[in-house]
């Protein structure tokens, strides 16, 4: 059961025995399949519910997405009661979510009128996730928005829309043509054509990017400090207190990243509605 | 050399202009507001969404680090 962390140990010794890239591979391997594919986490730590097998479904992003999916419709049907004006503690803060993505984010970015109506999918942008943001936080379970194709789902909605906002509000001769800068010469203006395209791909191709890197990144780092104490022992105990204070790092980063992730789809829809841009 | 050490070298280069990047944000966002305290929210997204941009392009450095790792 502990197999992979004797096999780090072992080759953290030889490594101090004799330094050869062999040994590098295989703790690189080890790093890349505690972050990448999450099966080694209870593994690599010697926790005392490491027996409990079942906690190995937890370690799967597919599993995740329907933890987080779960965890929002509870809080949403205990939370929050039609029938009722004023709600009570749990609704209260879910309504402080929903009108701070609303005031702060979709009116300011889009406007009265656009913003209300794109609010309900930049909530559950918002909302999902931070949700699984903040899960992927919590021992055994895997940070699903740490992978790539969550984020790459996430970011081609967000195109999805920012295309969609643009062809209902300028429609596609409109939208054909934000790609071509005004005021420019002509033959500049055909040459900027494939740079703007590329500049929209790349809007997406960053906003997945960005989610996928940083959470993955606070991982790392994480696992990096309690990796010490596997491979050193418990000389490297200080390294535990680092590891604390990266984690309540990473519950601002989990926030923060949620708030950007909404904030820049709803700032690149914003770009790409208006008409000069 | 192999491509892994190279690009944690070119990495750490990124993340060198990144810093720069993201500090004159920060400086210019905590100037802005001394001389106009009134506009700070504004400043902060504004802020915010540069600081997002920026470090994008280190984060893209990671991706490309990790893609290199074998």
């Amino acid at each position: 059961m502990n197999g992979v962390a004797t096999q780090m140990v072992a080759s953290a010794v030889a490594a101090e025995a004799s330094p050869d890239s062999s040994v590098q591979q295989s703790v690189n391997e080890f790093i890349r399949h505690h972050v990448l594919i999450h099966a080694a986490n209870v593994d690599a730590c010697n926790v005392p519910f490491a027996h409990l097998r079942f906690l190995d479904i937890f370690a799967s992003d597919a599993v995740m997405l329907f933890v987080g999916l779960a965890v929002l419709v509870l809080l949403v049907a205990l939370g929050f009661r039609r029938d009722r004006e004023v709600q009570s503690g749990l609704g209260q803060l879910l309504e402080l979510a929903v009108q701070f993505v609303r005031d702060r984010i979709a009116i300011e970015f889009l406007g009265p009128e656009r913003g209300l109506q794109l609010t309900p999918l930049l909530c559950t942008q918002f909302l999902f996730i931070l949700t699984l943001n903040l899960l992927g936080l919590v021992p055994v379970f895997s940070c699903a928005t740490g992978n790539i194709n969550v984020t790459g789902a996430l970011a081609l909605m967000s195109a999805a829309v920012m295309i969609g906002a643009s062809v209902q509000a300028l429609g596609w001769r409109g939208f054909f043509r934000t790609f071509v800068v005004p005021g420019a010469p002509r033959a500049l203006q055909v040459a900027m054509i494939p740079l703007e395209v590329v500049s929209l791909i790349s809007k997406v191709f960053a906003l997945m990017v960005r989610l996928f890197a940083n959470m993955m990144a606070g991982h790392i780092t994480i696992f990096a400090m309690l990796g010490l104490v596997v491979i050193l022992g418990s000389v490297a105990l200080p390294a535990v207190l680092v590891a604390v204070a990266v984690f309540f790092f990473e519950l601002f980063v989990a926030v923060f990243q949620a708030y950007i992730f909404t904030l820049l789809s709803a700032a690149f829809v914003a770009q790409l509605t208006e008409p000069q841009h | 050399m192999d491509a892994t050490s190279l690009s944690s070298i070119g990495a750490g280069i990124v993340t060198l202009g990144v810093g720069v990047g993201i500090g004159l944000v920060g400086m210019s966002a905590i100037s802005g507001t001394a001389r106009q305290p009134e506009i700070a929210p504004k400043l902060q997204t504004m802020m915010l969404i540069c600081a997002a941009l920026i470090e994008g392009i280190a984060l893209f450095s990671l991706v490309i680090c990790f893609l290199q790792m074998k």
